[in-house]
């Protein structure tokens, strides 16, 4: 557009700051053009120049540099070693002329010092030797600010804050003009290759490096970075964070500053210029000037990750975050962090994905969705849009492999089960629920149960309509139960257990039942299942009463209705009795007689049996004859009724003994039974905690009985000898002697007369013994009572008394047997508080 | 981006394997490389910090820019072939004075890798010529270089900080023979470093950045930009 056909016009130097363009050429021309930004729907960005002026400088120079300091509408242009400030709209010079002159190149200081904002700094490689100068430059004037020798010839420089950076003609440095240390940064040999010093960020350069590299430096002199590599013979570089452009003789490379990858390359041939202005990377050859526009970040991401390249994606994203709002940068870095989850999933990389998606703080039902059928049918989720993957659903995304289907199942398995629990859950429990409870299912897995009978939101429709599917009818049940549904899960089980439909999962169901129904508060599911339960078992079934929790057996079901819908169940009327009398301890007549009439019904049914039961006939006459000798509640003559007539003789001698009729017990248990031990025994437990009287009386009365006897039976004889030398101490000597016939000899009953002797002895020598210690005592107490009485005591209103310290008022007082005196009232409050001095409980005396 | 804490920087001639010990660390792998332009770092988490550890380019091309890695290091791995006694030369005359730049209490560690390819008899003491190699144990070439030449090179280099060696690290500690490829002995090597590495760390951290640079009366202006228009 400038110079048409005149093919000896170049362009020399190029300066953007905002819409305006300003170019310099050889033939000392300065263009200013207006650049009109358009973006096409499609988001492509052109740009259409408009030219405003031209102005001729009037030297036969070239315009080497041109730069904007738009806060002053200043155009600094350097032609022929002269820094002039011209008017950015009409390119005018400024009427005072002020001008820099001796300048070989200049840059502006992007990180000023001053502070003043309507000045800008510029620094300047003089024309003199190994020279740089920091001007402030104003609206129209100038002023030398320092003037600093270099080590060598400079070649180029970049400036931030104090710092110089610096190209010499064999290494770079980084100079401080303020203080003037200086720091080698690497050997570079400038007149060999051109070098590059470009200012990229605060206190930050980059340099052309040996090799073609592109190296950063801090003002510190380390690099932060690793370098970038480019070409030998670049050209120039540009910075479009977070990539760094560098231009050769044919191309245009991209390097991120991140991760020093190259991005991209543009081929691109005769190009000489390439610099970044605010954001905006502008290439120019001799005769064009071209605008290079990044894609938005977003899409470069976007395109990053649609080539599956996560990790660079992740990267540039986390890079861009200082250049975005923070608000948008975690909607945007989130949403990557989902899509890159994705990525990572559908290449089967669970724990990357995982991680990514619990960082990305995915809405896991976007992950649920994937899975054909596992949303609940009522869910309201909707994917989000944009996709955050190109994917239908699993089939599409495993292309039917069945192996990987597995794999995906099961790590939804695994992520669902952890996810369920954590806030990532809020909102939608059901729908996470739902699905695992179909996975679960599906899949056989053991935590379905689990699930089920834990706190869960499993949607019931949905759940039940999958679980019958999957042929899961216990589960369906908890499934029920778990909503409150009890009578359709009793249902299911019986149905299970009767062998009308088929789940295997419990081969315990049937006790499985009887345990739902002993904790089941709904009395009438109770009673509808416990002809069912019992039928099956009475012994096991009658646990539904029997195990009741107690409080709920007290209010809801009525022991007689249960005692008489046990009628048809002898055994578990039994237990259930026995529940009654000897667990729950109740003490009624009723339950007490009953129990005891039916161990007899069932003794004697046994017993009349032609099978012999043994062991259970004596296991029942065991219980019997502990309920008898246990409960004193049940209705005696009813039983001694009963068993009259039978040859329970043992039981009947219980009952007399119950009666106080122990007369007869022995006699039964002596004449009938021919049993002395039980004899004995029968005295020993009739006279526990009885007193002793009560116990001889016992054991006389059984040795009258073996006495007694007309026939005179050796045997009785024999017991009643033994009995007597066996047990000497449970009888009064005196007594027995009357007793024993006169034909005995002596010797037969050494030992129990030898015992009697012994205990007479020991009796009337402990009584000495007694006699002699209570004089004793008592001789003690008489040499008390003389001492205290012996020494009088004085009280006088200036004692005080020991507790309270307050003096005595009334003649009453309490004397401690050490002698200390106190108020009674305070003694007595002393007594309360129990902080008591030794022994003065017991001796305290009043006066 | 993370700023490090401490920098660790590998040091040596081209091809005795800086790179495949660093990638043998990081990524536990061996594996083909290129020779390094440049150079690279990687950062690494160790206990509450974070190392940043640079690997640089032996080639004589890059030379200069190993005073700049180099620059506050907190620790320098020497690297040199345990087949190639010129390496370890190059070590003395080339490397050291790259460490100038090091931070004052910079340690030193002196690494011999590719120990897989030499049998481990050792050789007798003027032995050095790989012709004679092969005599002795089967397709292994005999090393060129015993760990006692890295002893005394430990040494000279402490003489040459003008160090006591009462004060640092003993030479037998500071020299290591590893193989990247077998991974002998390499996660010994960078775990002893990073262990000495972080009390200097804590000490630069104590003391402020070490600065060359004087910035005390440096002071932060606003940012104003001198070019801003729209
Ligand atoms: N057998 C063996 N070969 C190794 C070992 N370490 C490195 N190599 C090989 O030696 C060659 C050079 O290794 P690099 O790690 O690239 O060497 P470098 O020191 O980084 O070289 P520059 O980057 O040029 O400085 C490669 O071919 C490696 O495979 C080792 O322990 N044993
Ligand atoms: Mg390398």
């Amino acid at each position: 557009m400038l110079m048409g056909d005149k093919n000896h016009i170049n362009i020399e130097c190029i300066e953007c700051c905002g819409k305006n363009l300003y170019i310099g050429t050889n033939d000392c021309f300065i263009y200013h053009f207006m650049l009109d930004e358009k973006v096409s729907t499609s988001g492509k960005v052109t740009f259409a120049a408009t030219k405003q002026l031209h102005k001729y400088l009037g030297f036969k120079k070239p315009v080497n540099e041109l730069k904007a300091a738009s806060a002053l509408t200043r155009l600094l242009v350097l032609c022929d070693n002269t820094i002039t400030l011209v008017n950015m709209m009409n390119l005018e010079p400024v009427p005072t002329g002020a001008r820099i002159k001796g300048a070989v190149t200049f840059t502006l200081n992007e990180n000023p010092v001053s502070g003043d904002p309507f000045c800008v700094e510029v620094c300047i490689i003089s024309v003199k030797r190994r020279t740089i100068q920091m001007f402030m430059v104003f609206e129209d004037r100038v002023q030398i600010v320092k003037e600093v020798v270099t080590p060598e010839q400079p070649c180029a420089v970049a400036v931030d804050g104090y710092y110089l950076c610096l190209a010499l003609t064999t290494q770079y440095i980084i100079l401080n003009y303020n203080t003037g240390i200086s720091q080698d940064l690497f050997p570079y040999c400038s007149e060999e290759k051109r070098p590059i010093v470009k200012r990229i960020g605060r206190q930050e350069f980059l340099l052309a490096g040996p090799g073609g590299l592109g190296m950063f430096a801090t003002v510190d002199g380390i690099s932060q970075r690793a370098p970038v590599h480019w070409s030998e013979n670049v050209i120039g570089a540009a910075l479009c964070f977070p990539y760094v452009v560098a231009l050769d003789e044919e191309f245009i490379t991209v390097h991120s500053m991140l991760d020093q990858q190259q991005k991209q390359t543009l081929p691109f041939k005769e190009g000489h210029i390439l610099q970044d202005f605010e954001g905006k990377v502008i290439v120019a050859t001799n005769k064009g000037v071209y605008i290079l526009v990044p894609l938005p970040l977003e899409k470069q991401i976007q395109d990053l990750l649609a080539s599956h390249r996560v990790e660079e994606a992740l990267v540039l994203a986390k890079g861009a975050r200082r250049n975005i709002p923070k608000e948008k940068f975690q909607v945007m870095y989130k949403r990557i962090l989902q899509q890159a989850g994705f990525i990572q999933f559908a290449q089967l990389q669970f724990l990357e994905a995982k991680e990514l998606f619990r960082s990305g703080q995915l809405d896991v039902r976007e992950l649920i969705s994937l899975y054909p059928f596992l949303l609940p049918t009522s869910s309201s989720f909707i994917r989000s849009h944009p996709p955050l993957h190109e994917y239908a659903d699993l089939n599409q995304l495993t292309q039917g492999d069945q192996e990987k289907m597995i794999k995906c199942k099961r790590f939804l398995m695994s992520y669902l089960n952890e996810v369920r629990s954590t806030e990532v859950a809020n909102g939608y429990k059901e729908d996470i629920d739902t699905a695992l409870l179909k996975l679960y299912a599906e899949a056989n897995h053991e935590s379905l149960l689990d699930l089920l009978v834990s706190e869960n939101f499993c949607l019931l429709t949905d759940s039940a309509a999958w679980l019958e599917k999957h042929k899961k009818y216990f589960a369906l049940g908890l499934l029920y139960h778990y909503n409150g549904q009890d009578a359709a899960a009793l249902q299911l089980w019986v149905q299970i257990v009767d062998g009308d439909i088929e789940d295997s999962t419990r081969s315990d169901l049937y006790e499985y039942v009887v345990d739902f129904l002993t904790f089941c508060s709904d009395r009438d599911l109770v009673w509808k299942y416990s002809e069912w339960v019992l039928q099956k078992n009475e012994e096991v079934g009658v646990q539904i009463f029997t195990k009741r929790p107690s409080e709920e057996q007290e209010k809801n079901i009525n022991p007689d209705d249960i005692i008489s819908c046990l009628n048809k169940y002898p055994k578990a009327r039994i237990k259930y009795l026995e529940h009654l009398v000897l667990e729950r301890k109740i003490e009624k007549e009723k339950y007490h007689t009953h129990l005891a009439a039916l161990y007899l019904e069932a003794i004697l049914q046994l017993k009349s049996g032609t099978t012999d039961n043994c062991v259970e006939t004596v296991e029942l006459l065991l219980k019997l004859r502990s309920l008898l000798q246990k409960s004193d509640l049940y209705r005696i003559h009813f039983i001694l009724d009963k068993i009259r007539g039978t040859d329970l003789h043992m039981e009947s001698a219980i009952l007399y003994g119950k009666l106080e009729e122990h007369e007869k017990a022995l006699h039964i248990l002596v004449h009938e039974l021919k049993d002395f031990g039980a004899a004995e025994e029968y005295c020993v437990w009739n006279s526990e905690n009885r007193d002793l009287q009560y116990r001889r009386r016992l054991f006389h009365m059984l040795l009258s009985v073996y006495l007694r006897a007309d026939t005179s039976d050796c045997a009785l004889v024999m017991a009643a000898v033994d009995l007597l030398n066996n047990h000497a101490a449970e009888f009064d000597a005196a007594l027995v002697l009357q007793l024993v016939p006169d034909s005995w000899s002596v010797q037969l009953l050494s030992p129990f007369l030898s015992g009697a002797v012994r205990q007479s002895i020991h009796t009337k020598r402990m009584t000495q013994v007694a006699l002699g210690l209570a004089q004793a005592e008592n001789l003690i107490y008489k040499y008390e009572k003389v001492k205290h009485k012996g020494t009088p005591i004085l009280l006088s209103d200036k004692k005080v008394c020991q507790v309270c310290q307050n003096p005595f008022c009334e003649p009453a007082f309490v004397r401690y047997p050490n002698g200390g005196m106190v108020h009674t009232h305070c003694a007595a409050s002393r007594h309360l508080n129990s902080s008591v001095t030794p022994h003065s409980s017991r001796s305290s005396s009043e006066t | 981006m993370k700023k490090p804490d401490g920098k660790v920087v590998l040091l040596g001639d081209m091809n005795v394997g800086k790179t495949s010990l660093l990638h043998r660390y990081m990524e536990r792998r061996f594996q083909d490389t290129v020779s390094t332009v440049g150079g690279a770092f990687y950062l690494k988490q160790w206990g509450p910090y974070n190392i940043s550890i640079w690997d640089t380019a032996g080639r004589e091309q890059f030379h200069g820019l190993g005073s700049m890695y180099c620059r506050g290091a907190a620790a320098v791995i020497l690297t040199y072939d345990v087949n190639s006694l010129q390496s370890l030369v190059e070590l003395e005359d080339r490397f050291l004075a790259l460490t100038d730049s090091a931070s004052a209490d910079c340690i030193f560690a002196i690494v011999g890798n590719k120990v897989d390819l030499s049998d481990d008899c050792a050789s007798p003491p003027d032995e050095h010529r790989p012709e004679k190699a092969a005599a002795g144990c089967s397709s292994k070439v005999r090393k060129q270089v015993r760990v006692e030449d890295a002893i005394a090179l430990y040494k000279k280099i402490l003489k040459y900080k003008m160090l006591d060696e009462k004060d640092v690290p003993a030479a037998e500690k500071m020299c290591f023979e590893t193989s990247a490829k077998t991974g002998y002995k390499v996660d010994y090597l960078f775990e002893t470093v990073f262990d000495m590495v972080v009390p200097i760390i804590v000490r630069q951290k104590a003391e402020g950045p070490p600065q060359t640079v004087d910035i005390t009366d440096y002071k932060p202006a606003k940012r104003t930009k001198s070019g801003c228009c729209a």
